[in-house]
């Protein structure tokens, strides 16, 4: 055993939690400077970055109503590929849309403190990804003036939608999500809404920001009745986080095409929702704290390692599921699954296509970027070392995006573009309006976040406050306090 | 009371009657109107009301005015119901009407489906033997060229407008100076029309000095020729498949481009119909260059270059000891050992019961060659028979080339054809053609030769004139008007009876009098009606015996094509024929029946070809290599190749009738012109092409990518003695295999009506040949989509013939690799009609349902588009409207700034709406779709409502509902020459469709999905002879259901 207060210093050290917030910050310094970035001056960056997000989104919208005055062969789909982008689209931004809620709901409820200081921007994220999400479903229909006929309205003929069909599930399922979503992410604004509204300089601010934030005045009623339906409104987020992306995967897993109907989807389509989740979330929030370094100390290196561990259990856990389709599809002994598996996607020039004696599947590169993004590159978290490399976190969290997106062009196009019968195989382009269109709603939900970053506060300032040492009077600090004398120097 | 029409006897459900035209005119009102209110309503047409209704008497009567009509069809605002019945009308029935197809080697008999006076669909006349009901892929798609709104409908005199009272001033005044018509020349198409005939006489008779000539481009002259040597002019030959056990075909595509008569794709088929083990089978061998439809259905094919097979003739000659007298060959041609020797014993062993047939335009000598091992065979009296010449000879296209180079033809007169297009182009025939004074162009479109006339005359087409045929097996039949002409157009009866001195008829007295010669002393209106209404007199003619003369004569066959030496073959077009079907949408649509290449022709290669040019097919994409064809520094062409597997070594067919200069809007652009390349001395083909690869792309539209089966167990076939050993090799190794109990996890509607719906499909008697394609598609009213949507994949057709090669393997698509010489299986694919569906359950909102009688229906109106369906549909059948498809411009359109660009990419900024003509066409019975909705087969739900409807009214009160056994039947399988696709009841034990789906061989696909399919498939068989070299290899690549 080793002797002498530097070990016992150590030992110290190592047991002790590092804080939530570091530097020490008081209260009221979150107050002012989570306030401070709605409040000052529009700074010249986030101008730079609207010209560049609203003619994108506005593109992306050019590109809608061109779809939907001209039809959907505007795009590249075809028989056999009935579907490609605008379901890879949904599905991808449905993904995103998970990390929110989970980090609101689940680790609100398994009392991960540390989530605070990132839930409101997450949160955020999951609806602006809903947002761009619920376009593909809406327009990719043919006829979408009937789109209507999805809802089960009583009408004159009688006919009710199909409830046998996943994608009239996902119309409740995403519907929901959206609903629960938005109305928890608005619960927890309301005291920040408040705090905006009383430090509010101008009448016309003062009066909105009053409008929404309800008449909150802090008082002890009014705390006990957010905290209880914030924790009402978790308990039903919660199965909402493994409901909405196990309905999603359903629009697959209950076909009967090789490559989509698989047992495996729910599970695998919510682990890779949270892995393609979190690294929207970094990918988001990386950014932001350079931009607005007081979040530094709300959202430290602590936070990023935290989520970059989540993304390597996440990954390893999609990786599994791909070697678990792979294996399955071989042990079936079905020649229709193994060709999909073996000859549509894993097949490259290189390797595997000489190895398995079969010439390279037409999407292969498809598939092994999927695999190279999803499951290679999380590898490199293991390393701590990696985890507070934030230029390498954030290229990793960008791989991983792109990987999420092949995932799900892999499940529908190459399961699609050749299946059962040999003469009706065929290839699937993209054309400039599906390409114009996705890279649209990456315009519409980055102008989305611009301006919640400018009008709402970016971190829950109420929930970070409670996290602080300051916030537990009868805490008596084993570690670093308030207490100049034991701050943790930098 | 009231009066309740009755329509006159005919079967309950409504749809085997038909009343001629020739009735209609013998009534009160019909006359009527065309003495009085024909003049007057036309005037009164331009107003709108009461008279309004005059107009639409007249339609309903089949009499639509032709500028009159069209006008009016083009406000259907102002159509109004009729308020007085014309006797043979009921709204919303068809009316029936018998016809035939003028064609070359004989009329195609045909009943013409009209509503309301407009033709929407032809039938084969099930009434006359050589049609029994089928139809040929041109005679359903002839319907679209009566509509095509880019026929011609003017009258040019050198350029000009003209009326066509000018034309008629014009006409008197030359034909008045024409003295004994030395200077006059006709050039007519192949047609053995008896009026026609009779007409061509008389006309000779006023000017004896007048020239006829006839010239087909690819039409029998070289046959005739050879005929005439091997039997004399007075007669021709007919054969009858259907009593051969062995066929040896020479490059001639019996089956498909080569003969139109479906009686002989049915006689061949009824020799391949195997009901149980032990039944007998023909066997067919064939050698050719290219793949065709008849080689696919070969039991022993040997691919072999077309300038080879006079050497092989030579060879089979010796072999059967036929003396081929002065008959030598330059070269030496390398034959696989034995293929000639077994091939040859085995014809013999049939004691005549045989046929070898040849390539109507192999060289003259090679044909008689034939003929004398015909003779030798016996086949003469057992196969191979005589029917009189009705035609008498004319003079060729060479014969008239050489007297207008004389300058001895001042006044050429052009019936059809397209000699400026299609001549060989040695004649140089646009340079002669100018150099005639004058030229009077009869046309049904304003192409190539029409620009270099004095006069272009719009012609009528079939369906709008009265005319007469002779069909293949010499029975006399009518052509008479459906539709009065739409766009004023003239029949060559109407300028031929001009010249003959005789006013224009105005109606059929022409073929009446015709007729009258031929009946002799019977009662003419009674038989004239019964002529009109059955379409055609009885054949009195038998098939007699040839004699054979057995002159052969000294000729040398030129040195064949080698390594270094490359062929062109050019072989009639599955799909265009010789470029008259170029403006035919629909056709240009259709794959081809081998490549599935659509809107344009391609120059077929071998894989070993191909290596050594350094070409290559593209594997996942529609850029094909180009090349450049020539002889000479005139004779060349640019093409894109195909690599064919099974085509022979050095050798290229590109087929005829594309790269039309003067054509349509549809036509524009298509292919490219082979014409270019043949010359009098290679009407089929050249040696010693010089091939060129430009190493540049073009793009190809081909509506199926990949060859090969890969091994799943879609076309099972077997040999004909392995049937007999294992009569249920098709349930054998079907892997996945089918779930045990079958149990569905949803709940299905009950089929609870008497009658279930569905289909049983012969793959052995299939040859693919597309009729049943373009019936579906008139029927449905499946629209096109043009070259550009074909190549993004989304081809509108219902039904589609998916053609897989079947090799011993090892060769890998994906790699580029194509097997040599593989064999050829066809299989019709439309919606299977599955009971577990697996696209009913997945659409959102209940727009694709079951029906109590076992449909798998389509809701248009429900259907949002979610195309979900379409993805979960195992046979990926399904059809969904990317485009408003109906509405749109297919194809380029120009605009400011950005050029050309794809019509129906630019959607809303386009004109709305599509040609009045060709609304006229649609079914009414069956919505036309807009964009934004799936679509597919429907097992033509109109005929079984129509037929159910029907039921239900004769069965009134009584419960029998049940619609009697086969009284009715879809499209497709109404269309099929060869009954390969039977629709019917399989609630029905004793119908035809349950009968063939309780045979062995019978299997539905993908068992193992557990989706019950309604459409059934009965293997395919090969009737491999056990001694010939390839025997082995045939056998073993019948692989059973492996999947």
């Amino acid at each position: 055993m080793a002797t002498g207060t530097s070990t016992f210093e150590q030992q110290k050290a190592e047991v002790t939690r590092v804080p939530l917030v570091t530097n020490n910050r008081s209260i009221s310094w979150i107050t002012q400077n989570i306030s401070s970035i709605v409040e000052e001056k529009t700074p010249i960056w986030w101008w730079v970055a609207m010209m560049f997000t609203v003619p994108v989104a506005l593109f992306g919208l050019f590109c809608v109503a061109y779809q939907i005055s001209t039809g959907v062969g505007v795009w590249g789909e075809n028989h056999p590929v009935g579907w490609a982008w605008d379901i890879t689209n949904f599905v991808f931004w449905i993904g995103i849309g998970h990390a929110g809620t989970l980090i609101s709901a689940i680790l609100f409820l398994t009392r991960q403190k540390w989530r605070t200081s990132i839930n409101r921007a997450s949160e955020a994220m999951t609806l602006f990804a809903v947002c761009c999400a619920g376009i593909f479903p809406a327009i990719h229909v043919g006829r979408v003036w009937m789109a209507w006929f999805l809802a089960p309205i009583p009408n004159a003929n009688a006919i009710w939608p199909n409830f046998r069909s996943p994608l009239l599930w996902d119309v409740f399922a995403v519907s929901t999500y959206f609903t629960v979503s938005v109305l928890f992410w608005y619960v927890g604004l309301v005291p920040d809404l408040a705090t905006l509204r009383d430090r509010a300089k101008s009448k016309v601010t003062k009066f909105i920001y009053g409008i929404f934030a309800l008449g909150w005045r802090g008082a002890n009623r009014h705390w006990r009745h957010y905290e209880m339906a914030y924790l009402i409104l978790a308990g039903i987020s919660t199965p909402l986080v493994l409901s909405v992306h196990s309905v999603v995967s359903f629009d697959f897993a209950t076909s009967v095409l090789p490559g989509w109907h698989a047992t495996i989807f729910p599970p695998y389509f919510v682990a890779g929702a949270i892995f393609g989740g979190f690294a929207m979330v970094l990918t988001i929030l990386l950014p932001a704290r350079l931009l607005y370094p007081q979040l530094k100390d709300v959202i430290t290196p602590q936070h990023i390692d935290k989520m970059c561990k989540i993304i390597l259990l996440t990954g390893s856990i999609v990786g599994y599921a791909y070697a678990m389709e792979f294996f399955m599809a071989w042990y079936s002994a079905n020649p229709y699954e193994i060709w999909v598996f073996l000859r549509n996607r894993v097949a490259d020039p290189v390797v595997f296509g000489p190895l398995f004696n079969v010439p390279p599947a037409p999407y292969w590169w498809a598939y092994w970027a999927m695999i190279g993004c999803n499951v290679f590159a999380p590898q490199v978290f293991w390393s701590k070392k990696n985890r507070h490399n934030l230029i390498l976190v954030f290229i990793i969290v960008n791989l991983v995006n792109a990987g999420m997106w092949f995932e799900r062009f892999v499940i529908i196009v190459t399961s699609l573009h050749r299946d059962f019968l040999p003469s009706s195989w065929g290839m699937f382009h993209p054309t400039w309006a599906e390409i114009g269109l996705f890279v649209g709603t990456f315009g519409i939900f980055l102008t989305l976040f611009l301006l919640f970053m400018r009008f709402l506060p970016m971190v829950a300032m109420s929930e970070v406050k409670i996290v602080l040492p300051e916030a537990d009077p009868h805490h008596h600090p084993e570690g670093p306090s308030h207490d100049k004398t034991t701050q943790v120097q930098h | 009371m009231k009066h309740i029409f009755h329509h006159p006897p005919e079967k309950a459900t409504g749809r085997k009657y038909w009343r001629s035209i020739g009735q209609l005119a013998e009534t009160k009102e019909f006359q009527g109107w065309l003495e009085r209110e024909f003049p007057e309503g036309a005037s009164e047409l331009k107003a709108d009301g009461v008279s309004r209704r005059s107009f639409l008497k007249l339609m309903g009567a089949s009499a639509a005015l032709a500028g009159m009509g069209l006008a009016a069809c083009r406000h259907p605002l102002n159509l109004v119901p009729f308020t007085e019945s014309s006797e043979w009308s009921i709204p919303g029935k068809a009316l029936f009407f018998a016809t035939s197809m003028p064609w070359r080697s004989g009329a195609e008999p045909l009943v013409i489906t009209t509503h309301d006076g407009r033709p929407t669909k032809v039938e084969g006349n099930p009434r006359h033997p050589v049609s029994s009901g089928g139809t040929g892929t041109f005679a359903q798609s002839s319907l679209l060229d009566l509509y095509d709104p880019e026929r011609s409908r003017f009258f040019y005199q050198d350029g000009e407008e003209a009326t066509a009272e000018d034309f008629e001033h014009s006409l008197d005044y030359m034909i008045g100076r024409l003295g004994d018509g030395s200077g006059l020349a006709f050039l007519a198409e192949e047609n053995a029309s008896p009026t026609r005939e009779r007409l061509r006489k008389e006309v000779l008779k006023r000017f004896p000095k007048s020239r006829w000539a006839v010239y087909e481009p690819l039409g029998n002259e070289l046959a005739d020729a050879a005929h005439a040597a091997a039997y004399g002019a007075a007669v021709t030959s007919v054969f009858n498949i259907e009593a051969a056990d062995v066929v040896l075909s020479l490059d001639n595509d019996f089956l498909g481009s080569d003969e139109v008569a479906p009686v002989v794709a049915r006689g061949f088929a009824n020799r391949r119909r195997v009901e149980k083990p032990g039944d007998k089978m023909n066997r067919l061998y064939v050698v050719e260059n290219r793949y065709t439809i008849t080689g696919g259905m070969a039991d022993h094919r040997l691919r072999l270059p077309a300038s080879q097979v006079g050497h092989f003739v030579l060879a089979l000659a010796k072999e059967l000891g036929v003396d081929a007298g002065g008959i030598t060959a330059e070269g030496n041609v390398e034959l696989p050992e034995g293929w000639v020797r077994e091939a040859a014993a085995d014809l013999r062993s049939t004691n005549g019961r045989c046929l070898v047939l040849v390539g109507n335009r192999y060289p003259v000598a090679v044909q008689q060659l034939v003929a004398a091992i015909n003779e030798k065979l016996g086949a003469q009296g057992k196969t191979l028979f005589s029917l009189p010449q009705t035609v008498e000879p004319a003079l060729s296209l060479s014969d008239l080339a050489t007297a207008i180079k004389e300058k001895s033809v001042r006044t050429l007169v052009i019936l059809g054809g397209n000699p400026v297009y299609n001549a060989p182009s040695d004649y140089n025939w646009r340079e002669l053609q100018e150099s005639i004074p004058l030229v009077i162009r009869l046309g049904l479109h304003e192409d190539e030769t029409s620009r270099v006339a004095n006069w272009h005359i719009p012609a009528a087409h079939y369906l709008e004139t009265w005319s007469d045929g002779i069909a293949y097996d010499g029975s006399y039949t009518a052509v008479q008007p459906i539709i009065l002409p739409l766009y004023n157009g003239w029949s060559e009866n109407d300028l031929l009876a001009k010249f003959a001195g005789q006013p224009k008829p105005k109606g059929s007295e022409l073929v009446q009098e015709t007729f009258r010669a031929r009946l002799g002393g019977a009662d003419f209106a009674k038989s004239w009606n019964q002529f009109l209404h059955d379409g055609f007199l009885p054949a009195t003619v038998k098939p007699g015996a040839l004699s054979y003369r057995g002159s052969l004569p000294s000729a040398k066959l030129a040195a064949p094509a080698g390594p270094g030496a490359i062929e062109i073959v050019f072989p009639a077009d599955a799909k265009m024929d010789d470029g008259r079907f170029n403006n035919n949408g629909w056709l240009q649509e259709a794959p081809d029946p081998i490549t599935k290449t659509t809107w344009d022709n391609v120059a077929w290669i071998s894989p070993k070809t191909a290596k050594e040019l350094g070409l290559k097919h593209p594997i996942h994409a529609s850029e094909h290599d180009l090349v450049e064809i020539a002889f000479d520094d005139n004779r060349k062409v640019e093409a894109a190749i195909f690599i064919v597997p099974g085509h022979a070594d050095n050798s290229i067919a590109l087929s005829l009738g594309w790269g039309r200069e003067v054509v349509g809007k549809v036509g524009e652009g298509t292919g490219v012109n082979a014409y270019r390349l043949r010359t009098s001395d290679s009407l089929y083909y050249g040696v010693g092409a010089k091939i060129t690869n430009l190493r540049r792309k073009f793009p190809i539209a081909h509506t199926q990518e990949h060859f090969s089966m890969e091994g799943r167990g879609l076309v099972r076939e077997a040999t004909l003695d392995e049937f007999a050993e294992n009569p249920t090799f098709v349930k054998d190794n079907v892997s996945p295999p089918a779930p045990p109990n079958g149990v569905s996890l949803y709940p299905h509607p009950k089929l609870t009506s008497p009658n279930q719906w569905g289909m049983a499909i012969d793959l052995n008697t299939c040859f693919g040949c597309n009729a049943c394609v373009i019936a579906c598609q008139a029927e449905n009213n499946v629209p096109i989509v043009g070259k550009e949507q074909v190549i993004n994949g989304r081809s509108m057709h219902w039904l589609r013939n998916d053609r897989y090669f079947v090799s011993d393997g090892g060769e890998e698509e994906d790699l580029g690799e194509y097997a040599s010489d593989p064999q050829m299986v066809v299989q019709p694919m439309m919606c299977q009609h599955c009971e577990n569906a697996p696209c009913e359950t997945v659409c959102p909102v209940n727009a694709t349902v079951h029906s109590d009688d076992g449909l798998n229906v389509m809701a248009y109106n429900r259907c949002i588009g979610t195309r979900y369906c379409a993805n979960n549909c195992p046979f990926k059948v399904r059809r969904f409207n990317f485009f408003d498809y109906n509405q749109r411009p297919i194809g380029k359109v120009k605009v400011p700034i950005l050029g050309e660009v794809s019509g129906l990419a630019l959607g809303p900024l386009t004109k709305k709406g599509m040609a009045d003509t060709l609304k006229m066409q649609k079914n009414p019975n069956v919505t036309v779709r807009m964009r934004g909705v799936m679509e597919k087969c429907t097992f033509c739900v109109q005929r079984i409502q129509e037929a159910r409807i029907a039921q239900k009214v004769k069965a009134g009160s009584s419960s029998d509902t049940t619609i009697p056994r086969d009284s009715f039947t879809s499209a497709c399988a109404q269309a099929c020459p060869t009954d390969a696709l039977v629709f019917g009841d399989i609630a029905d034990p004793e119908s035809r469709v349950s009968k063939l789906k309780a045979q062995q061989k019978a299997y539905t696909l993908l068992e193992y999905l557990n989706i019950n399919p309604r459409v059934t498939y009965l293997a395919r068989l090969r009737n491999p002879n056990p001694k010939m070299p390839d025997a082995k290899r045939t056998a073993s690549q019948a692989e059973p259901a492996h999947s």
